[in-house]
């Protein structure tokens, strides 16, 4: 028998606010995280804006954990999972005794350490490395940092290393091991740090945008680099009523697939596919969607595509779209967690999150996306969109909690 | 969804240091040849001279000149693995085949390639955009996808020396909850110059006969109930259970014994019926693993599939290896029907998996 599965502790590390309150905040109030990059050395790039973590202090989070130990992405996560595990009202040593799910999804895991280490190996050669930074570069850490400093071994700790849906997949594999009775609880999300080498990467395929993102807007010139983490605690709702816990959302699906077409650009069709695969796993109407979180980057090829494959879908009617990426800029890894805790507080605090910088909708980008201004809304269904390198989708569907199971 | 389906491996292929396809691991594993070599100074500008490489793996030869032109080394491993696999087998792909990959960090020689053109070039961005898929830990599922029309679940997870187990469970998890027909399972690892510094600096203390060795094998797992009637495939083995935990102190040994207690408990499997176990067996921490291991089961058991470290440390890619070279030797010992067999890793990280299979 399935269980229904819930969402009871978010925790957030983000440019518009740490923890769930801030983070909602932030969200409602349509707050801008951009700003000019200082985690790296920006020499010789025309411009550079993105939406760091300002004022983090990684010691603030750990009690077991060397911060030296850690990359600044692994901090992030575990920073966010300790948020999470606090906010759902979990004792760590409870969680201890239970068997449990860690998965953090992430697009770069520690480049920044890895940089750091060619940066060390060009000038004084590779027998010169630090050996403190090797061992924390490699992306397994990004959850297996989590199991060690809350003391959870009886735990699958998994980095899943899909890019920019990463969130995604995390979220919902922790959805089936939940959903199946295997695991009691799943820590689940993503995490990522802004990296010089993937802001260059995007700044050469010309899809930075000098000032903001703007996503579905006529003038939309690409990118913001984002980084953050997002961790959600998920749980049964039996164990959640059990424990009297509060309940954001239920995780009513979920779909993701593959377009096997190219590893860089979008395929409309196999992103409509993701969507109803996510819809038919919930057992949702496309009608009864009230709110779609789209991956919305703000680069021209994503928003089109994407807007196109949600009217496949919806047909000409869509639900709202908004991109959490105008305020977050693209948090890489952590994009769709960040995307699907918006959705959760959504679902939670009755508002629509809007889509900012918005100046002129593109006409070939045929949404609602909510311009500049949060608006209040009952939200029953919301779908959190992700899409990423290598044609990896995920789409997962969150419903408003209530005691009579959702039915089409 | 019903989590009492079962599971079935029904095909594999591995590019190894054995060579290319199925057919040479499993003469390999059988003859125990070593494969270790002398590297090429010039190319291979690690840390040590010897290697465990698969042997002529140059990628426009394996896989021709179309489409390889920007293709990294472990991205050629992992399509050539599973289309030795397709074509074995005659299997064909689409909307219900998934691929779950285990790697450490993708290519670490491609991240540092392209980060280097940023740290070098007289302006930042002039990197090779078309190489920028290539620094992404994903890029050998998402290439494997386009190659052989791989359209359902693409997971890459970044892991140890356990992540092939990892993977397994994963995929598992897809199976029962209908996401797809079929998974690729497998795991991969590249030698890289790179990739052999980063080891290099963060284990200085392991022994000095450890060389690196490098591979990737995948295998077929479908549901039992699904395999036969919709294509006539065989079952190999059955997986039984597999499981992964973390050790939070510095030694893995008590996490290790738990997590094979547990997976044989979950199976109903007495710890005498194991038939072979399979350490990771590799420098002083796989010797470790191997004596708990032994301590367990005893050293007929352990010695039973003899892998050892005789393809080097192949990274994420060991315990998928083993799980190959476990069938390997079943091929060929008519008394190993319906035995069981045990794959365990203990990886550097944190992370202790096994798995365990019944083989047909």
């Amino acid at each position: 028998m399935a269980q229904r599965v819930v969402l009871t502790g978010l925790g957030v590390v983000s440019s518009i606010g740490f923890g769930p309150e801030e983070f909602a905040a932030g969200l409602r109030a349509g707050r801008s995280g951009a700003r000019p990059i200082s985690v790296f050395d920006t020499t010789g790039f025309e411009y550079a804006n993105g939406c760091e973590v300002v004022g983090f202090d990684p010691a603030e989070w750990l009690r077991v954990t060397d911060p030296a130990d850690l990359g600044r992405a692994s901090q992030f996560s575990v920073a966010a999972a300790r948020m999470a595990v606090r906010d759902a009202g979990l004792d760590e040593r409870q969680l201890a005794d239970k068997r449990g799910l860690v998965s953090v999804g992430t697009t770069d895991g520690e480049a920044v350490d890895l940089e750091a280490l060619l940066e060390t190996s060009l000038n004084r050669g590779s027998a010169a490395m630090d050996g403190q930074v090797a061992r924390r570069a490699p992306a397994t850490m990004l959850s297996l940092a989590i199991a060690r400093e809350l003391g959870l071994s009886n735990v699958s700790a998994y980095t899943i290393a899909t890019a920019c849906s990463a969130g995604n997949y995390a979220l919902g594999d922790g959805f089936d091991a939940v959903r199946s009775g295997e695991v009691d609880f799943a820590l689940c999300g993503g995490a990522d740090a802004m990296c010089r080498k993937t802001f260059a990467g995007f700044y050469r395929l010309g899809t930075i945008a000098p000032d903001c993102c703007r996503p579905f807007d006529a003038d939309r010139q690409g990118i913001l680099t984002g980084e953050g983490a997002g961790l959600l605690v998920l749980e049964s709702l039996d164990s959640a009523r059990a424990r009297g816990a509060r309940i954001y959302a239920e995780v009513l699906g979920y779909g993701l697939n593959c377009d096997a077409y190219h590893q860089v650009a979008p395929n409309q069709e196999s992103i409509e596919r993701c969507m109803r695969l996510a819809l038919a796993d919930a057992g949702v109407k496309p009608h009864e969607v009230d709110l779609i979180s789209a991956h919305g980057t703000g680069t021209q090829a994503n928003d089109v595509t994407e807007t196109r494959a949600i009217r496949g879908l919806y047909g000409d009617r869509p639900p709202r779209t908004i991109s959490v990426k105008s305020m977050l800029g693209h948090t890489m890894g952590a994009a769709s967690a960040l995307g699907a805790i918006a959705c959760a507080l959504a679902i939670t605090h009755g508002f629509i999150p809007p889509t900012i910088n918005h100046r002129s909708s593109d006409p070939e980008c045929e949404i609602d996306c909510v311009p500049n201004v949060s608006v209040e809304a009952d939200l029953r269904v919301v779908q959190n969109n992700g899409l990423a390198f290598g044609g990896n989708n995920a789409s997962v569907i969150l419903g408003k909690y209530s005691e009579k199971e959702f039915a089409s | 969804m019903t989590t009492a389906q079962r599971l079935v491996i029904t095909a594999w292929s591995a590019v190894s240091p054995y060579g290319i396809g199925r057919k040479s691991f499993v003469d390999g594993v059988v003859t125990g040849a070593p494969t270790v070599t002398e590297l090429d100074q010039e190319r291979w500008q690690g840390p040590s001279g010897r290697g465990c490489l698969v042997p002529g793996f140059e990628i426009r030869e394996v896989l021709g000149a179309k489409g390889t032109r920007k293709m990294d080394r472990v991205t050629a491993l992992v399509v050539s693995t599973v289309g030795q696999l397709l074509a074995d087998g005659g299997i064909g792909t689409g909307e219900d085949t998934a691929l779950v990959l285990g790697s450490t960090m993708g290519s670490a020689q491609s991240i540092m390639d392209f980060t280097k053109d940023v740290l070098v070039r007289e302006l930042p961005y002039l990197v090779d955009p078309a190489k920028m898929p290539n620094s992404v830990m994903n890029c050998a599922a998402g290439a494997c996808a386009i190659w052989h029309g791989l359209k359902g679940p693409n997971t890459t997870l970044a892991g140890g020396q356990a992540a092939g187990l990892m993977a397994l469970d994963y995929a598992r998890r897809l199976l029962i909850h209908d996401r797809a027909a079929k998974v690729l399972v497998g795991a991969a690892e590249e030698y890289s110059a790179e990739r052999a510094w980063l080891d290099r600096h963060s284990w200085p203390a392991e022994t000095p006969d450890r060389v690196l060795g490098e591979g990737c094998a995948v295998l077929l797992v479908e549901t039992a109930d699904r395999a036969l009637p919709a294509s006539g495939r065989a079952p190999l083995a059955e997986v039984l259970a597999t499981e992964s935990r973390v050790y939070l102190e510095g030694d893995p040994s008590k996490v290790l014994v738990a997590c094979v207690r547990s997976v044989l408990a979950r199976a109903g499997v007495e710890a005498d019926e194991v038939w072979a176990a399979v350490p990771s067996s590799v420098g002083d921490r796989g010797r470790d693993e191997r004596e708990v291991v032994r301590s367990l089961f005893g050293s007929e058991v352990v010695d039973r599939v003899p892998t050892g470290d005789v393809l080097g440390d192949t990274g994420a890619a060991s315990a998928a290896l083993r799980i190959a070279a476990v069938l390997s030797v079943a091929e060929h010992s008519p008394e190993a029907a319906g035995k069981v067999a045990l794959v365990t890793s203990a990886d550097r990280y944190g992370t202790v998996a096994c798995s365990l299979l019944r083989l047909a």
